[in-house]
């Protein structure tokens, strides 16, 4: 599904030029769920963005499905991306001004979804998500838990092919973060590939495999499967 | 204390940059009309109020209505001051003003020049106006007859000082010839008097039919004597009219009593005009200066208050805007102890900072920009009228009470914070308020459609009464002033006129549609004139080329023609005319000229109709005129083609030079005279769109500035949508869209108000354009495409960032 050569991406100040990532290369299979590692600073947000095709690369190739997605610009950008990934970050990232169910209802509308069609699959993912009761509430009413469920939620409504993840236990105390991550499982045994970038050894243990990184490189990758 | 609140107030300023300079530039320009308008209004508002006894002067005023409309004169007779003061104790003293032609021809060495700041006066004038002499008497210096007193200016422009002006001898044209000495030199008068003479002659020097009561041709001015009101001394004009105007009227109507008089639908009504009322609120024809209006005042005065607190709209939107950015430092305060009442003092003294900067700012801009203004307003005001004792106060008030009042809400608003709340972040946005902020924006724009669609009213007004078909036709027509100077060669010079290539013809005639020579007279279509069937119309006095020249149409009957010996005797009357006497052909019938006893009326035939012309202002209906063939020699007109004007020109007053060296050469286009008569109309246009593009400029940079605030506050709103797959436009739609709808908001209260204020102003006008709704859809359409471009400036901004940027910022 995706097959990145070669990546690099530098970032430049006047001063200092950082070396994001450095002829990173590697492969990800339809189905799968990767977990990506590395001390702060080595590359996995950088990574995740380009994946996410929110950020271009410096040089390599990033084949999506088979298609040479590095060079494209930003309208036919967003057009993939909101059509194939969804997101989950750590700090949720909800918009505070709109309701559980706006949230979620969102990318419905960039897809251009008719709103009957996005009632129906927005209470249904809220159900499965078992936060239907709190449709009507705005994020800050909710609980760090609550809140990435929607999330979760949001990222998925769009039935996406990918699921990027940054960190999404960050923000949550383990009990909470373990039924994300169980939300996670099932979605990917429901056939979604999913990568997820995360600090935490027992999230990883999660994934199919992991892919360890280190100065913009991988290290390792150990398959856990 | 108040140094540390400085300190930190200036280093607020000074960080915040771009917030600093749109609440400077805004407040600085708001305050520059405000200062401008307020010195426009308050020299409006001085008129006449420098004559030491100006609140016990009275000027009568008199409304006539004879057979046809209604007409408000500013005369009287000559009759009528002199009578008053003999049989009213209650009158301290009464002058008369004559200026039946409004200029006259002075000879300065050996050449006559055209003085039109003229008049004579009764030898009383300076006892009752003010006006202090530098050489002479006043009080005494009009009682011979010729006689006349000069300002100081036409002093030294004639006799090179004042001192040698004394005793010397003026020549001018009145009766052929007529010497005045100057017997007096007074300052000149300030410009803000309804009245602005340089040369004033002795009245016992004007040619008239002494001992009228009927005639009004006089400006009469009573000074009533202290504690004596107008209501009271109104009362006394009745008696006065029954007594005197009655057994006059006797004479040339068949009338019993002002009653029966009054019963036929006629009207004489007198009134007392305050002398500090004429420039304002008089407004009558024939004034001696044109006035000033009371409603304009008004206007300009709210436009001046309104584009102050839309600059002050501005600052507090801006203020509270950005309290979240601020509300960090409010909550450490706190938590350091400050109390409530420091933090709100820290707050205005920014505020009053802000506007004192702006202040000083606008003052600089007021200087700068007073030529401008003054050319715009038709004023003569020094920049220097700024430091004037009147003016000093408000001016070190403003910034405090601007400042107060723009600051007061953010401060009271910043100020009740709670130091845990904010310091933990749990501050919305600064959104909780945005319902008032929404109210203030929808306020400015709503000012700034009102003046937008007003703007285009009087525009489309002036443009309606600039290409209104007037019946004749003002175009090419070239009027030579003075024909009379000419004296018996002017028939001459028209004929070598019209020898010349481009002249298509020429007329001689004092009567024009445009400011000129009027007389009227009592005519009827019976040989015995009483009340019912008298009625007033203009007496024109023309030449058989009139109606040609100024291409009159004829739609009954035949014009003046040399063939008919009888001519003399023959009239032409306009429809409106025709249309009173009620024959189904009036051509062939006669009308009657009243003279002094029964019997006296002089008889005319009706030889043609014209078609109605604007003769006077289109604020007025057509009225009654009607055309006699003679001479009237006050100009000399030409119809002429356009591309031969320059050589006509130049010929003319070579012509002019050789058949009267002495005198000037002078002359107009008729419709530049025209458009001078809608001169305060096109001075109103002026300032209304002036300042209806300074308050959109205000409004749009406050609005710019709530843009960028928002979308600054929203960038991690926006960075989600971008993720979740928002295209560049749903991000702009989104952001203008709340803007927007305040616009939309601000039409639907400003289109009706926008009506109902312009229906009024057309009122003015007998013959006025429609307001079509279109004029509002141009208004609204405008207000929104400005706010739109100024919106989508930052929303493009925003919405084009990366969102990484944005989502990484957490």
């Amino acid at each position: 599904m995706i097959k990145i050569s070669e990546l690099e991406k530098i970032y430049r100040t006047e001063e200092v030029e950082t070396v994001a990532l450095n002829k990173l290369s590697f492969e990800v299979k339809e189905g799968e769920f990767v977990a990506v590692m590395g001390p702060s600073g080595c590359g996995k947000s950088t990574l995740l963005n380009i994946l996410g095709m929110l950020d271009d690369p410096d040089a390599g190739s990033f084949l999506f499905n088979g298609i040479e997605v590095a060079h494209f610009n930003e309208r036919k950008r967003a057009d993939l991306r909101k059509h194939n990934i969804g997101f989950v970050f750590q700090s949720f990232n909800l918009i505070d001004e709109l309701t559980v169910f706006e949230n979620v209802e969102l990318p419905l509308i960039y897809t251009g979804v008719k709103a009957a069609d996005r009632k129906k699959r927005v209470e249904a993912v809220l159900d499965k998500v078992q936060i239907m009761h709190r449709r009507n509430h705005y994020p800050q009413q909710l609980s760090g838990g609550q809140q990435q469920r929607v999330a979760v939620a949001r990222a998925v409504v769009n039935n996406p092919k990918l699921i990027l993840a940054d960190e999404p236990t960050g923000n949550l105390d383990s009990s909470n973060g373990n039924e994300v991550m169980q939300m996670l499982t099932d979605l990917n045994e429901q056939g979604t590939t999913i990568i997820m970038v995360t600090h935490s050894e027992h999230d990883s243990r999660y994934s199919h495999r992991i892919i360890r990184m280190l100065d913009g490189q991988t290290v390792t990758e150990n398959i856990l499967v | 204390m108040i140094r540390n609140y400085l300190k930190v107030a200036l280093r607020n300023l000074w960080r915040n940059k771009t917030f600093s300079l749109i609440n400077i530039i805004g407040l600085a320009t708001g305050l520059c009309c405000f200062i401008l308008i307020a010195l426009y209004v308050l020299d409006e508002l001085s008129y006449d109020r420098f004559y030491k006894n100006s609140d016990r002067i009275y000027r009568i005023s008199s409304d006539i209505r004879f057979g046809g409309a209604e007409t408000k004169y500013p005369f009287t007779s000559d009759m009528m001051g002199q009578t008053l003061k003999k049989d009213y104790p209650q009158v301290e003293q009464y002058t008369r003003i004559y200026n039946s032609n409004g200029s006259k021809l002075l000879k300065k060495g050996t050449q006559f020049i055209t003085e039109t700041r003229v008049a004579h006066a009764d030898s009383t004038f300076f006892d009752v106006f003010s006006l202090p002499a530098i050489a002479g008497n006043a009080h005494t210096a009009l009682y011979e007859p010729n006689t006349v007193v000069i300002t100081e200016t036409t002093a030294r422009k004639y006799f090179g000082n004042v001192n040698n002006a004394i005793g010397k001898i003026i020549e001018t044209d009145d009766n052929g010839k007529t010497l005045y000495k100057v017997t007096a030199v007074i300052k000149d008068i300030p410009s803000n008097s309804h009245f602005n003479f340089d040369f004033i002659f002795s009245m016992k020097n004007v040619n008239y039919q002494w001992g009228q009561y009927g005639s009004h041709n006089f400006h009469t001015y009573l000074l009533l004597k202290p504690g004596i009101t107008p209501e009271a001394f109104k009362k006394n004009f009745d008696q006065y009219t029954d007594q005197y105007v009655l057994p006059e009227a006797k004479a040339y109507l068949q009338i019993t009593s002002m009653d029966e008089f009054q019963q036929s639908g006629n009207k004489l009504e007198y009134s007392l005009t305050p002398l500090t009322g004429i420039h304002l609120y008089s407004n009558r024809p024939f004034e001696l200066s044109p006035g000033g209006n009371i409603q304009y005042v008004y206007i300009f005065s709210a436009v001046a208050i309104f584009i102050l607190l839309i600059a002050c709209i501005n600052f507090m939107n801006l203020t509270t805007a950005r309290s979240a950015n601020r509300a960090k430092e409010v909550g450490v305060r706190k938590v350091l102890g400050t109390e409530r009442k420091n933090l709100i003092t820290q707050f205005l003294s920014e505020s009053i900072l802000t506007a004192f900067i702006s202040c000083i700012l606008a003052i600089l801009l007021a200087f700068a920009i007073m030529p401008l203004f003054n050319s715009i307003s038709g004023k003569t005001m020094s920049a220097l009228h700024i430091f004037t004792p009147a003016i000093i106060p408000v001016l070190v008030l403003l910034p405090f009470a601007v400042g107060l009042l723009a600051g007061s809400y953010p401060a009271f608003f910043l100020s009740s914070f709670r130091p845990i709340e904010v310091l933990k972040g749990r501050l919305s946005s600064g959104r909780s308020n945005g319902s008032l902020r929404s109210a203030l924006v929808i306020f400015q724009f709503a000012t700034s459609i009102v003046l937008i669609a007003g703007t285009i009213i009087i525009y489309r007004q002036l443009h309606y009464i600039q290409t209104k078909n007037l019946g004749y036709n003002k175009d090419q027509l070239l009027l030579i002033e003075n024909g009379y100077a000419l004296q018996n060669k002017l028939e001459a010079f028209k004929q070598d006129m019209l020898q010349q290539p481009g002249v298509v013809s020429g007329t001689i005639s004092s009567y024009l549609p445009i400011p000129s020579s009027r007389s009227d007279n009592i005519f009827s279509g019976e040989q015995v004139i009483d009340a019912k069937n008298g009625f007033s119309m203009q007496e024109w006095v023309v030449d058989y080329d009139y109606l040609k020249t100024l291409g009159i149409e004829l739609i009954k009957g035949r014009n003046f023609s040399r063939d008919f010996g009888t001519d003399s005797n023959a009239v032409i009357l306009n429809e409106a005319t025709a249309k009173t006497l009620g024959y189904t052909d009036p051509v062939g019938q006669h009308i009657y000229k009243s003279g002094m006893g029964p019997g006296s009326a002089a008889s005319y035939t009706i030889i043609g109709v014209v078609k109605n012309f604007h003769f006077e202002s289109l604020k007025r209906d057509i009225g009654m005129v009607g055309l006699f063939l003679g001479r009237s020699t006050g100009f000399v007109s030409f119809k002429m083609n356009a591309a031969n004007a320059p050589a006509i020109l130049k010929y003319a007053e070579k012509k002019w030079k050789t058949y009267a060296p002495e005198m000037p050469f002078s002359y107009q286009f008729l419709d530049a005279a025209f458009n001078n008569v809608y001169r305060s109309e096109q001075r109103v246009a002026k300032i209304a769109i002036t300042f209806s593009v300074l308050a959109i400029l205000i409004a749009c940079l406050g609005l710019f500035g709530l843009a960028t605030y928002m979308a600054e506050q929203r960038t991690k709103e926006i960075g989600i949508r971008k993720v979740l797959g928002a295209s560049v436009g749903n991000v702009v739609t989104m952001l203008s869209k709340d803007f927007l709808k305040l616009v939309t908001i601000a039409f639907c209260i400003a289109a009706p108000l926008a009506w109902w204020a312009m229906h009024n102003w057309l009122q003015d006008f007998a013959y006025r354009i429609n307001i079509s709704w279109w004029i509002f859809g141009i208004a609204g359409v405008l207000a929104l495409s400005i706010a739109l471009f100024t919106i989508s400036f930052q929303a493009i901004k925003a919405a084009v960032a990366n969102p990484v940027a944005a989502l990484r910022s957490e």
